[in-house]
């Protein structure tokens, strides 16, 4: 590590030690991740937070997201700007989230902003509608979407408002036990 | 936020840097589990740091090492920690199964590292307390007579077949038991073999057992409460579906098929819940199946056994045995068996047409219990062969002595050539060699060399029988054998199976009539759970057998080693997913709790031979011993002091045995008690949820019927209405997480359940009459809005001059203020139950309710916001740092406390040693100037988290009684008390104490004026505009 170019300086891998869930070397590595992605664009000398943002459309390429139905919704809630333009910053908080340490408290929080496609702050049919077709890559008829949906809001639902709240879907996603296992992109 | 805490922090105070400090290294160990962006991690991470380090030098010296050794101690430990991840083997490997196949069958890997894990300690606790000690100091090989190849066996020590069935020169070395000396203390430094092998073979099981369970607690912790009567289905199979880690387009495929497929399948069992197959059919089909397993299971155990017995009578019989007659018969039997018979379980399992997850369950319990079956007959079979080998031994011994003293007598003549017999079979028992001293002794040497022969003949046979039984090594053997024959078929059938099977699918699907890669030999799919199995019937084997050989761990490393790149490479390269999904969470408990079930039952033959028989008179380290543990009290009595052997033989007195043994079961009985009636308050809390459910439905009903009654009011509130449920919404999702866990849950007790319904039948009617008082007061925006958007928009650093601000301005209009407070008398006691409603109710429909209910005292209340926003850094300051660790206690608490709790905050826990300003403590603070929802939330969570255990009785009697009297007489000490705070905010570092001064003094001269301020705050925080 040490001999090689410097592309953090000890502070600041110390300090993304401090804020996510990695350790050096896989700071490291999520940097040679993110080189990787645009040579030409990421700098190799970290040292003094260049201003560098990557666009959607490379990230979700990666092998990682490739196959996830989510890809974009993921890449999306990460970004600042909501657009999917990620700076290191916001790839190294993607992945400490989805790492495997992250708490459930803090993975629930973002799942609920994943699957919040219109960001109105609640998962709403049109929501479920869409998280469906993603999954099911629209194998289902619109009838049993509308079922999978309506039951869905149902079951999990406490207010009665017809839409889940945060709070609704937390209660939801905690009791579940995949949600851990599954939220989770290993590095 | 930042210059927020700095302001706060330029204080001398001692007390107050460190614990402000304390509160900055807080931020700095949880900023991880925060939902900010990076940048304003970074960011607070950085100032909290450097505000550390500024004060940190002030402390006293003490103090200040004390952090410096902890901060030396963290980067320590991170650095160590960085080192430790360097060596997780296959992180790599495992990650690229897990984007193929998901996280299903990578958790079958993950187990196989964490076996590998263990059993290198176990290598190491037997590699360097037995075998090293024993090669380096004990007795080299052939000096001893159990370290010595019998000189019949010389000639064929080296032939591969001898090699191969653990015999010849692998026999006699420190693989097997019966290698290690006698020697009560080995080399130089004396150390206690015998005393160390038999602590270590406790210790393997000691420590499996430990780290078993201390994993199992773990995960169930992880995995939360049990899920399984939960009725989430659908929520679950959408939102928990997907596995994030897939990343191979066909195993996307698969999965998404599996989805679609699990998803089908709920819809269908909605639809209808029962099903109507002919059931006598079922039935019959069913008790058939395990019929037909339990005949296969008992013929496999009889099938072991008989073998076990035929090699025991081909050995007896046949001084020559053949290669396969020798003992592979028994290992290769029992590897088939286990091979094949999984697969005749399978096709069994599809007679009975259970759901897939049920025969998943049925398949899986059966192939354990055959495993466990499959182990046992061979152990027993084994004892019960080692049974026969010992008194067989010792009868023939005798007998053979007694002959030969008898025999001896009369023909002495012939004794050199005994003599020299026995000294060129040097090897031999020493027992016997004192015989032929005392015959050597009481011959009187007449004889006839004839009989001599015969007898020396007899002689030898018997010395050599006893020789070769040294039991534990013959167990040992089994079982190192057992396991080598067993990684053998593994191979072959992964070599077999999914190897050719895939190459054959892939090439000849061309040429052939039928489509092999879909219809029938298809490729092979990778089947977790048997596979789970199996690696948790080899890991039992490996119980089973080390104690009697020692290197077994070690051996069984290697094979897990080789079992991983095998198998990795098996799975990546010709399995195709498998279509059943298996639960990996929970099944990593499952895993685990039949591992340990494995564990107890492997453990139980080797102590009960332990317990049960002799050891080897001839070999190993307990030779000589009536009983293995006897070891034990030998070195009690012999090497420690007089007073600890005394102690011992009190302590394992039956005077203290029983006793303690009662005790014991005292503590299990209470423990399970407790557990019982845990388990009953959770079947009780969860029926509450589902009744606050429907009661939730209900509410909603009744919601709908008070609009009715008042459309027009609702519908003017509107824009305002939409407005802040929008930020209040985002306020909940900014906030941090640690609070919110479970706070649904929390949100609907069943405690406010009456009230509410109550208060929703009355704001229907009052809504007439507050439409009546409050049409002509101040509804104005002027006032209302004013301060909330000015907060809003003010940059944090402004963000307390500006409550200054706000509250100078809004001081002129106290006068009304008063006024609307005795206006709003009368409905003092109904707003009790409104605020405490409103307070518990953070959802939709009940804010609509609520705006309709508490419209009358608006105008006085918005008015009072600014003073709010004095109140509550003052509630909620320095409680926050102990918001995490209170996290559970505010929960169940929160449930009793509600709306009530506001008075025993201010009253009671004002002693509370002044905290610090958190980051999301600011946060909160912005949102209740933001809107009273907000603050609703966050002050009614703050406030029920703080309150401490002991004015607990006190939440529970309600306050309103009292309120609207307070309310009127005591506005003129509320203003004064706030002026005070409008001082106190000047000047930060004296404001806790005063304030806590202030309170103390305001509790002795008048509770009442701390109601009227909860009160108003209530109210305020009620009115929600």
């Amino acid at each position: 590590m040490g001999n090689k170019q410097t592309i953090f300086t000890d502070e600041q891998l110390d300090a993304y030690q401090d804020c996510t869930f990695f350790t050096r070397k896989e700071i490291l590595r999520l940097h040679g991740r993110y080189h990787e992605l645009a040579p030409h664009l990421v700098p190799m000398d970290y040292t003094n937070d260049p201003d560098c943002k990557l666009p959607l459309a490379l990230i979700v390429n990666m092998p990682e997201l490739k196959e996830n139905p989510f890809r974009n919704r993921i890449v999306e809630s990460f970004s600042e700007d909501g657009m999917g333009n990620l700076s290191f910053n916001e790839f190294v908080d993607m992945f400490s989230v989805l790492s495997e340490t992250a708490s459930r408290e803090l993975k629930a929080i973002y799942a609920f902003k994943i699957y919040d496609f219109n960001v109105d702050n609640y998962l709403c049919k049109e929501d479920l509608e869409k998280t469906l077709n993603r999954l099911t890559k629209e194998e289902l008829t619109p009838e049993e979407v509308e079922l999978v949906c309506q039951k869905s809001i149902e079951e999990a639902d406490l207010d009665g408002d017809n839409k889940l709240s945060f709070a609704d879907f937390e209660n939801m996603i905690t009791r579940a036990p995949d949600f851990l296992s599954t939220f989770h992109i290993r590095i | 936020i930042n210059d927020y805490m700095d302001e706060r922090v330029d204080s001398n105070d001692p007390e107050e840097m460190f614990q402000n400090i304390q509160y900055q290294k807080e931020i700095i160990a949880n900023i991880r589990t925060r939902p900010w962006p990076m940048r304003r991690k970074l960011k607070v991470l950085k100032q909290a740091r450097e505000i550390v380090l500024k004060y940190e030098g002030r402390l006293t010296r003490t103090r200040g090492y004390q952090t410096a050794g902890a901060d030396l101690l963290k980067k320590l430990s991170r650095v160590l920690y960085n080192i430790v991840v360097l060596f997780i083997p296959w992180e790599v490997r495992i990650k690229k199964i897990e984007s193929h196949f998901g996280s299903g069958v990578a958790s079958y890997f993950i187990f196989l590292r964490w076996l590998f894990g263990i059993n290198i300690v176990l290598t190491i606790m037997t590699g360097a307390f037995i075998v090293l000690p024993e090669l380096l100091a004990g007795a080299p090989f052939g000096t001893t007579r159990s370290k010595t190849i019998p000189k019949e066996h010389l000639a064929s020590a080296q032939d591969l077949d001898t090699i191969w069935s653990l015999g010849g020169y692998l026999q006699y070395s420190v693989l097997f038991y019966g290698y290690y000396g006698r020697v009560r203390k080995i080399g130089s430094a004396g150390y206690r073999l015998p005393l160390a092998y038999f602590l270590v073979g406790m210790a393997v099981f000691a420590y499996s057992f430990i780290i078993l369970l201390r994993k199992m607690a773990k995960n169930s912790r992880l995995s939360l409460a049990s899920a399984s009567d939960e009725n989430f289905t659908f929520c679950w199979r959408v939102f928990c579906a997907w596995d994030y880690l897939i990343g191979n387009p066909e195993a996307a495929e698969s999965k998404g098929a599996a989805i679609v497929n699990n998803i089908r399948e709920a819809i269908v069992e909605e639809q209808e819940k029962k099903k109507d197959t002919s059931l006598a059919v079922l039935i019959s089909l069913r008790i058939l199946a395990n019929i037909l397993v339990l005949l296969s299971l008992a013929g496999s155990i009889y099938i072991i056994y008989f073998v076990v017995d035929r090699s025991q009578k081909l050995e007896q019989e046949k001084p020559e045995l053949t290669l396969w007659e020798k003992n592979e018969v028994v290992s290769v039997v029992v590897s088939l068996i286990t091979m094949i018979a999984p697969s005749a379980f399978e096709l069994v399992a599809q007679l009975e047409m259970y759901h897939p997850r049920t025969s998943l369950r049925f398949q899986l319990a059966r192939v354990l219990v055959l495993y466990l079956g499959n182990l046992y007959s061979l152990i027993i079979a084994l004892l019960d062969k080692v049974n026969s080998m010992r008194p067989e031994l010792s009868t023939s011994n005798t007998v053979r002595i007694s002959f030969l003293a008898t025999i001896s007598q009369p023909e002495a003549d012939s004794l050199s050539t005994l003599v020299s017999d026995i000294s060129t079979s040097e090897h031999r028992n020493s027992a016997i060699a004192t015989i032929a001293m005392v015959l050597d002794v009481t011959n009187s040497g007449r004889s006839s060399s004839g009989t001599i022969s015969n007898q020396t003949a007899l002689f030898e046979k018997n010395t050599r029988s006893q020789q070769e039984q040294c039991w534990e090594t013959y167990v040992g053997q089994e079982m190192l054998k057992l396991s080598i024959i067993d990684m053998i078929f593994t191979v072959a059938s992964i070599l077999l199976i999914d190897f050719i099977r895939g190459l054959v699918v892939r090439y000849l699907s061309d040429c052939c009539c039928w489509d092999l890669e879909s219809k029938f030999p298809e490729y092979g799919e990778f089947k977790i759970a048997e596979n789970v199995l199996h690696l948790i019937y080899n890991q039992g084997m490996i119980w089973m057998g080390a104690f009697f050989s020692p290197c077994l761990p070690a051996f069984n490393v290697l094979k897990l080693i080789g079992l991983m790149y095998l198998r990795s490479w098996a799975v990546l390269t010709c399995n195709v997913p498998h279509q059943q999904v298996f639960r990996a969470s929970r099944s990593n408990n499952f895993y685990l709790a039949m591992l340990l079930f494995m564990l107890f039952l492997c453990m139980l033959p080797t102590i009960f031979a332990i317990v049960r028989y002799r050891p080897s008179q001839h070999c190993g380290p307990f030779s000589g011993q009536e009983k293995i543990y006897d070891i034990i009290s030998e070195t009690v009595a012999s090497d420690f002091p007089l007073w600890f052997s005394k102690v011992m033989s009190y302590v394992t007195s039956p005077v203290v045995v029983l006793p303690a043994l009662l005790l014991l079961f005292m503590l299990i009985y209470y423990l399970q008690a407790i557990a019982r009636s845990l388990k009953f308050t959770n079947n009780q809390l969860r029926m509450q949820l589902q009744t606050e459910r429907t009661d939730d439905k209900k509410k909603v009903f009744q919601m709908a019927a008070a609009r009715l009654q008042a459309p027009e009011a609702a519908g003017d509130k509107k824009p305002d209405q939409q407005e802040s449920d929008v930020t209040s919404q985002e306020a909940s999702i900014h906030t941090p997480s640690p609070r919110r866990n479970g706070s649904v849950t929390n949100f609907q007790s069943p405690v406010r359940r009456g009230n509410s319904i109550r208060t929703i039948a009355q704001s229907a009617s009052r809504t007439d009459l507050s439409r009546g008082s409050v049409a002509g007061s101040v509804r104005s925006p002027a006032v209302t809005v004013l301060p909330k958007h000015r907060l809003e928009h003010i940059p944090n650093s402004k963000h307390v001059t500006s409550n200054i601000m706000i509250k100078k301005t809004i001081r002129p209009i106290h006068p009304v203020e008063a006024a609307g407070i005795i206006t709003a008398q009368s409905y003092g006691g109904r707003r009790g139950h409104t605020t405490r409603y409103v307070i518990v109710n953070e959802h939709e429909p009940r804010k609509k309710l609520l705006r309709s209910a508490t419209r009358i005292p608006r105008h006085y209340l918005m008015e009072e916001s600014a003073e709010i926003l004095e109140l509550y850094p003052r509630n909620i300051k320095r409680y926050t740092p102990q918001e995490e660790e209170e996290v559970e206690e505010g929960k169940s608490r929160r449930r009793m406390s509600l709306g009530k709790a506001h008075r025993p905050r201010s009253l009671s826990d004002l002693h509370q040693p002044p905290h610090f300003y958190i980051g999301d403590r600011v946060e909160s603070h912005m949102s209740v100037a933001k809107d009273s929802h907000a603050a609703r939330g966050k002050y009614g969570a703050h406030v029920e988290s703080y309150v401490k255990p002991k004015t607990r009785p006190k939440l529970e009697t309600p306050l309103t009684e009292s309120d609207s009297a307070s309310l009127a007489s005591s506005s003129d000490q509320q203003n004064s008390s706030t002026d005070q705070y409008i001082q106190v905010i000047h000047n930060k570092e004296r404001y806790l104490k005063s304030d806590a001064k202030q309170g103390k003094l305001a509790k002795k001269k008048s509770k009442t004026s701390f109601d009227v301020n909860v009160t108003e705050s209530n109210d305020l925080v009620s009115s929600n505009v």
